[in-house]
């Protein structure tokens, strides 16, 4: 599975800007989405797939960026289930 | 070095009385209290206690994507703030550069994002949750209104907070009146915001034993300075400023000039912790009057600190006989209080917001309800009744805290 879906509904929620907008190599300074914004988009997401992402930094580019860190987390606890 | 003379260029205020400067005094006026049953998300309900407590919703300043950044006590500022902004003039059309250099934010708040704080502490011990919101910590700090209004306004000069319980904000607003006299600014956006009306900070409001028992047949009528019945402080909340500029700057750019801040008396009880000493607050009162070059017969109106505590309003009317004579000599005293609440650290934002506008209009708002005025203080305060067609030369703004700052402002017509 992929999350960029609820990945990109999330940041243009967040964002207030029309999800069309939002393709996985969509630079996310492009957006808008600063590294705060990243911040809470990311506790959304924890929250949405019920994982924790805890306190891992890696460098998110685009937005298929954090799609890609959060599918781990997901591999991860379908692997544990 | 000659000092800068300052004048206001432009006023905002939100409060349980309603939106803007302009809405605000005419409903103080109108002897119309914003004060009613406290209303909190359940199941925490409080049922039994008043509040001046914005129930209305907020205009809608900032970007949706932005909120996360913002507790409560940031968007009230920022909508006092903005509004003071445009009122002057100085937001959009003006060099922005100069802005930059020459711009400060002197602020005042008690308990800044106190509500951001609980919500993280309920998240935390009692919805046993292991994280809180991201940006917790940027909403929540004490100097997050004071640097959103610094953003915003695009003021890249002095950005400071002050946080002394009930002055916080007339200490702002005093401190800008000095920064820009002493020529370190042009221009500074002064004033205050408070915004704690929650669960576990009015509980430990009530621990004291300092909240106004609630009047269940008329809410409104709960706070009730300088009564008889006084009983105690109605907690508000508020957000309120003041454009300050130098004469000099506000004259170059043609500027519509309001009034001019006169005069800032500072001082400190250094007795009790809570319990309001006369001394202290006359000494902050004979230091404004100093200040401002004026006698106390100068004065025409007091809006007092009053917040309808037994021990509060007795020092005060003390303090004020001390330093204006009797009844017949003194001016018009009224505690505003009686509509808007305690807004603690926008207190003294927005009565000296209140202050200037009956300055402006020569009318005085009245002490709301003041049916039964306590007979031990000998003082006109303006009981029920607002009084117009006033002849107001200058008038005083009183602010005093728990921790024993004091504080007192003076505006006067600004004459050329």
């Amino acid at each position: 599975m992929t999350s960029f879906p609820a990945v990109a509904k999330l940041l243009a929620e967040r964002l207030d800007i029309n999800i069309d907008t939002i393709q996985p190599d969509t630079r996310l300074e492009s957006l808008g989405a600063d590294s705060l914004t990243v911040i809470e988009l990311i506790f959304d997401l924890e929250d949405e797939f019920d994982i924790k992402v805890g306190d891992e930094r890696p460098d998110l580019v685009v937005v298929q960026d954090i799609a890609d860190q959060i599918d781990r987390y997901l591999s991860q606890k379908a692997a544990q289930e | 070095m000659s000092l800068e003379r300052v004048v206001i260029t432009g006023l905002g205020a939100v409060s349980a009385l309603g939106i803007g400067a302009d809405a605000n005094f005419s409903r103080a006026l109108a002897g119309s209290s914003g004060i009613d049953f406290l209303t909190l998300p359940p199941p925490r309900q409080l049922p039994t206690y008043v509040a001046a407590q914005i129930k209305f919703p907020l205009p809608d300043l900032v970007k949706k994507t932005e909120l996360p950044l913002f507790d409560r006590v940031g968007l009230l500022a920022w909508i006092a703030a903005s509004e003071a902004l445009q009122q002057s003039g100085l937001s959009g059309q003006t060099d922005q550069a100069a802005l930059l250099e020459s711009s400060g934010v002197f602020w005042g708040t008690g308990m800044g994002g106190a509500q951001t704080m609980e919500t993280g502490y309920v998240d935390l011990f009692v919805e046993g949750k292991e994280r809180v919101r991201p940006m917790s910590i940027v909403a929540n700090m004490n100097n997050a209104a004071a640097a959103q209004i610094g953003m915003r306004a695009g003021f890249g000069g002095t950005v400071n907070t002050y946080s002394s319980a009930c002055v916080s904000s007339a200490q702002a607003i005093g401190e800008a009146f000095r920064h820009i006299r002493h020529g370190y600014a042009e221009r500074v956006l002064a004033g205050g915001a408070e915004a704690l009306l929650t669960y576990g900070v009015v509980s430990a409001w009530d621990a004291m034993r300092v909240l106004a028992s609630t009047n269940t047949a008329h809410p409104e009528r709960s706070c009730l300075p300088f009564s008889r019945n006084r009983n105690g402080l109605v907690l508000g909340e508020a957000g309120a400023a003041i454009m300050l500029e130098s004469l000099s700057s506000a004259q170059a750019r043609g500027a519509t000039i309001l009034a001019e801040l006169a005069g800032y008396g500072a001082s400190n009880d250094a007795t009790h912790i809570t319990k309001p000493n006369p001394a202290g607050q006359t000494r902050a009162m004979h230091a404004a009057l100093a200040d401002a070059g004026l006698p106390y017969t100068g004065i025409d109106y007091i809006n007092a600190h009053a917040a309808g505590t037994p021990a509060g309003d007795q020092a005060e009317a003390e303090s004020i006989l001390e330093v204006f004579g009797n009844r017949t000599q003194a001016p018009l005293v009224s505690s505003t209080k009686s509509m808007h609440g305690h807004t603690l650290g926008a207190a003294g934002a927005l009565e000296f917001v209140l202050t200037i506008q009956a300055l402006r209009h020569q009318s005085v708002p009245p002490t709301a309800f003041l049916d039964d005025p306590d007979p031990g203080f000998d003082l006109d305060f303006v009981p029920l009744e607002a009084r117009t067609n006033q002849k107001i030369r200058a008038a005083m703004s009183n602010s005093f805290a728990f921790g024993g700052s004091n504080a007192a402002l003076i505006v006067k017509e600004f004459v050329q």
